[in-house]
């Protein structure tokens, strides 16, 4: 059988030797009632070459999306990855290991994951990282369930730009706790904070604003931190493209106390959705209240350096019911597609990939301004923004796949009043010509 | 080793991109002043070469289930076949975006779709969601079902139930949705003590979260009357999944009762466990649950296969988007492999390696029940106290000879489970290799007897001896900073 | 029982120890309880004037792989912390009836050590 080696005489000779005559002697334990006693009804087996033409097949029933620009994003950002980085993570080593709970032969992941803590510091102006939870959506629920712990308060104060998925996920996450979750109403690109005042209380654990937000705007953060820390909440700085760091103010720098990002931007693809990684940064002083595996630096008997998966009596194996979450597999193995990616683009290229993308982003909503086809808005962002479109949506849906580009997201899927608006993405992969020809395609009236 | 940051030198760069075709635009005129950092961020600078040679030595230091044998308990480490990862990187698939129309992803959705009635079929359970991204989430997922079942029928229950033989998932998870747990003891013959589930199965009881076969590798065979006892009360029985590889094609969690059941399909269906992830942790649920499940789900009529909202019952959102699509995708392929002949092979097999690794080393390591097992044994390291030696040494020196040590201290209850060595072979495995296993084991058995020294100072040839691990956690040092360096 | 135990103060079942002087309590917890832990490396620190219950958590403390609450034995307001031990929490693992002590406590009612053992009772309870 495949994928199994040992043959059925080796079963039988094996079976002799546990000193029973038949395979059912080992399972009695399992109830006569309880057994299935027919086939499964699932195709298969298939040979290697059968399963390939089929899933082949299935492929091809997707648009060929390689050639397909997406001028989307939404919170999935298709970046150029670089080849090191799929070299480097389908090393066995690295994809078919488990967690490090043995350092001795495990410093390949426990170093990485220390790398991509520094790096995230770095990016972020942090004190300490954990390099890796599920997605953004779950980084900044667990973000809010620990702000929750840390002040004992129970109001979460949400900009209704954080990504409208991440907020149903932070819905999801503090449903059972008697946790009150406020919106702050936006205006154009970025959030209405007028009202921030009269929504902070006595109460309030958190202040979630994501940045670049939604529709890509940079939030003014650091003109909101003191008045959020004055009554005793904490700032929690949300980043769905964290491209964007390469650029931005580190977050420690505008006040934020709880960082909670997605890391898919930093060399993994867009694979419908996941697996991506989250991540969260804050200061020490909040060490103990973070989810999820840090590694730190120790040495050796001998003292050679040495990394060790440490600070774990946080975590469900240890504290059960007591622990700070119950993540216990993570996203392990992009946190070293994201350390070989910032490594490799280091200072100088992060930033590079950063400006283009911005300056590529603000071309094509310059040269939409221009035409007569659509509207566009005044409120600086990264590199995704929205525009109110004058011809039918589904006409520039059309337009743009005849060409091959995937069109921009429709904002009323989320914002129902936003009827007619769309959200272009524009990443480095798209070249200057491809948005004149965007242009062209969309620029004209018929 | 070296960090990537010593190995920084300033100017170098191991990513090239062309020059900035938009001179004409001034980043100042994008971004506002407050929000443009003054500096670049100090990553470090290093060539290609650098950063693939750095990577590849880091590989190296790593053991991975291709290097050799990993018995690891409860972690079902079994081969991840190299056709699944080439399948998961077709073009088509991994640049698919989550947001697109349907129409442009007719083939991803296929995948979700094909699987969910799989796992459907295998488990017996009615409809599965697939976006959990682990198990833990997936239980997570599980217990707010839960809840929102009893808010739907206008009761408020508080407590869950939880053998103390479980992983520490479970109660964490069951904290999550704001449960309070209460721990049922396990019998002496391995199982839930019955007369304690009857104390304490009440009506203000959500229901059992059951790994079964359970983590000592053990079948609960009252597993019809504990369905019985949970449902008696009106609660609901939670199928942790995490031993599913024992039962395929054998039994379903779906006719033994269970209402709800998680599945690993990093440990039983092939997927690789990449250092600790990215897994997959879908549910799946009988009829009556289906209303809660999260949303969305795909479905297909006939023709089209589309995104379905579950409805205003659903607990919500778990993830940003849909799950590890991969991940699922090489689940599929798996189950393509295999069918259900393979599928059955593959618990027989794994099942008599277990017992066969028990039977020739329980006279050496005591198992903590003298029983036939399932797809893992659950031994101990107990007697060799007297020597001074630790289970933990014992697992240290199997490193010594190539081998990644078992689970050790889980499961641990008293007076049954303590110094456990939780050793599951899977199916993957060829005899030769749980014949040397066994060996290795037995000598160091004597190797505790006559040189204990060696076993306690274990392992010797590894990249690294023993971390300080206290160090660690007393002054931590969790990311590097250049000021503190002088190496 | 191979722990050490001193006389003349009160044990808690969760293994907390109290030595009572008039109506001020120092508390800490018990050789057994620290060699249980093993390499202490952490203790939440109590901030002094929290009230605390008897048989309630006060505090956290934490080895490298395990971690476990501190019930307070008796009733009362915390009016001192040992700072030793929350910068260097070895010092429970040296010393833990001495230096090691944890916290005082202005106990409301002393009767309360009345619910706790000697240190007899306490050698008997934890008797392997």
């Amino acid at each position: 059988m495949k994928y199994i080696p040992n043959t059925d005489n080796e079963k039988k000779g094996m079976l002799k030797e546990i000193g029973v005559s038949s395979f059912n002697e080992l399972i009695k334990d399992i109830p006569e009632n309880i057994r299935l006693k027919r086939a499964l009804s699932i195709p298969g087996p298939f040979d290697e070459e059968e399963i390939k033409e089929r899933v082949y097949l299935i492929a091809g029933k997707n648009v060929n999306f390689f050639s397909f620009k997406p001028l989307i994003g939404a919170g999935a950002y298709r970046h150029y990855i670089p080849e090191v980085i799929k070299a480097i993570v389908s090393r066995e080593e690295f994809y078919t290991s488990y967690t490090p709970y043995q350092p001795e032969i495990s410093q390949g992941n426990l170093q990485s994951m220390f790398e991509l803590q520094t790096h995230l510091a770095k990016l972020t102006g942090m004190d300490v990282v954990v390099p890796s939870l599920y997605d953004g959506a779950s980084a900044v629920a667990e973000a809010v369930l620990m702000a929750v712990r840390i002040t004992h308060k129970n109001r979460i104060i949400v900009s209704s730009l954080v990504h409208p998925h991440y907020r149903e996920v932070i819905t999801t996450y503090t449903e059972p706790h008697d946790i009150e979750i406020i919106e702050l109403p936006f205006d154009k690109g970025c959030t209405d904070f007028s009202d921030l005042k009269n929504q902070l209380n006595a109460n309030t654990a958190a202040v979630v604003v994501q940045s670049p937000n939604f529709f890509g705007g940079i939030e003014n953060i650091a003109a909101i931190a003191s008045e959020i820390h004055d009554t005793g909440a904490l700032l929690i700085h949300s980043i769905a493209e964290s491209i964007s760091l390469g650029l931005l103010t580190a977050p420690a720098d505008m006040g934020v106390d709880i960082v909670a990002g997605e890391s898919q931007s930093f060399g993994m693809d867009l694979n419908f959705g996941g697996p991506y990684n989250g991540y969260l940064a804050t200061k020490t002083r909040f060490l103990r209240q973070l989810p999820g595996r840090i590694a730190g630096e120790t040495v050796d008997k001998n003292g050679k350096r040495a990394f060790v998966m440490t600070m774990r009596a946080r975590e469900q194996d240890i504290r059960r019911e007591k622990a700070t979450s119950n993540i216990c597999s993570n996203h392990a193995l992009n946190i070293v597609a994201a350390n070989v990616y910032l490594s490799l683009l280091g200072k100088n290229g992060l930033y590079q990939v950063a400006l283009l993308n911005t300056k590529a982003a603000h071309y094509l909503k310059r040269k939409f301004a221009e035409t007569n086809n659509f509207e566009v808005f005044e409120y600086p962002f990264f590199n995704e923004f929205v525009v109110k479109s004058k011809i039918d949506i589904s006409e520039v849906k059309n337009r743009l796949s005849r060409k091959s580009f995937i069109p921009p997201l429709r904002v009323d899927r989320f914002y129902k009043k936003c009827e007619n608006y769309l959200l272009f993405t524009v990443t480095e992969i798209f070249k200057r010509e491809e948005l004149d020809k965007i242009i062209e395609i969309l620029g004209v009236s018929r | 080793m070296k960090l990537i940051y010593e190995k920084s030198v300033e100017g170098r760069k191991g990513y090239f991109l062309r020059e900035d075709p938009y001179k004409e635009i001034s980043l100042k005129d994008c971004i506002p002043e407050y929000a443009l950092s003054r500096t670049k961020k100090e990553l470090p600078e290093v060539s290609e070469v650098d950063v693939v040679r750095h990577f590849t030595v880091l590989s190296k230091l790593n053991y991975g289930f291709d290097d050799g044998f990993y018995p690891l308990g409860s972690c079902t480490m079994k081969y991840n076949p190299k056709l699944n990862e080439h399948l998961a990187l077709l073009d088509n698939f991994i640049y698919a975006h989550p947001c697109v129309d349907e129409d442009f992803v007719q083939g991803s959705l296929q995948i979700i779709y094909e699987l969910n009635q799989y796992l459907s079929e295998i488990t017996g359970m009615d409809q599965f969601t697939l976006s959990p991204a682990a198990g833990a989430h997936g239980e997570l997922t599980g217990v707010l079902i839960m809840r929102k079942y009893f808010m739907d029928r206008g009761e408020l229950r508080h407590k869950m139930l939880i053998p103390d033989s479980a992983h520490g998932t479970n109660p964490a998870s069951a904290a999550m949705a704001d449960f309070n747990v209460v721990e049922v003891k396990s019998n002496k013959r391995g199982g839930i003590d019955l007369v304690e589930l009857h104390k304490l199965m009440d009506e203000d009881t959500v229901g059992l979260m059951l790994t079964n076969p359970n983590t000592v590798g053990l079948f609960d065979e009252n597993i019809e009357e504990i369905a019985k006892v949970v449902h008696s009360k009106g609660g609901l029985l939670y199928y942790d999944g995490a031993n599913l590889n024992a039962l395929l094609g054998i039994a379903r969690p779906g006719d033994a009762g269970f209402d709800i059941a998680h599945l690993n399909l990093h440990k039983t269906f092939s997927t690789p466990h990449g250092g600790g992830g990215p897994g997959a942790g879908p549910v799946g649920v009988k009829k009556h649950l289906v209303r809660y499940l999260p949303t969305p789900i795909v479905s297909y009529n006939g023709e089209k296969y589309f995104f379905e909202e579950v409805g205003e019952k659903s607990i919500g959102r778990l993830s940003a988007f849909f799950g590890n699509f991969s991940v699922l995708l090489k689940a599929y392929v798996w189950i393509l492999s295999m069918g259900d002949e393979g599928l059955k092979e593959t618990a027989k097999t794994s099942i008599i390696n277990a017992n066969y690794v028990m039977s020739k080393l329980k006279k050496f390591y005591k198992p903590v029940y003298d029983r036939f097992c399932m797809h893992e044994c659950v031994l101990t390291g107990r007697e060799y106290k007297k020597y001074g030696v630790k289970t933990l040494d014992i697992a240290k020196r199997l490193m010594d000879y190539g081998f990644h040590p078992p689970t050790i201290y889980f499961p641990h209850f008293e007076p049954y489970a303590e110094e456990t060595i939780m050793i599951e072979p899977t199916e993957s495995e060829s005899k030769e290799n749980i014949d040397l296993f066994i060996d290795t084991m037995i000598k160091i058995a004597e190797e505790i007897k006559a040189h204990p020294e060696i076993v306690k100072q274990a392992p010797h040839i590894t990249p690294i001896s023993r971390p300080d691990e206290v160090r660690a956690a007393r002054n931590p040092t969790l990311i590097f900073k250049e000021i503190n360096e002088n190496r | 029982m191979g722990y050490k135990l001193k006389e003349g103060i009160f044990y808690a079942k969760s293994d907390e120890w109290v030595s009572l002087n008039e109506d001020i309590a120092t508390v800490g917890i018990s050789d057994y309880a620290q060699d249980k832990l093993g390499d202490i490396v952490y203790l939440e620190e109590v901030t002094k004037g929290k009230k605390v219950k008897q048989g309630e958590v006060f505090t956290t403390i934490e080895s490298v792989k395990a971690a476990s609450d501190l019930n307070a034995p008796v009733s009362g307001e915390v009016i001192e912390v040992n700072a030793d031990v929350v910068s260097t929490p070895s010092i429970i693992n040296q010393d833990p009836y001495d230096k090691g002590w944890i916290v005082k406590i202005k106990v409301e009612n002393p009767s309360e050590v009345n619910n706790l053992m000697s240190d007899k009772e306490y050698s008997e309870y934890r008797k392997e």
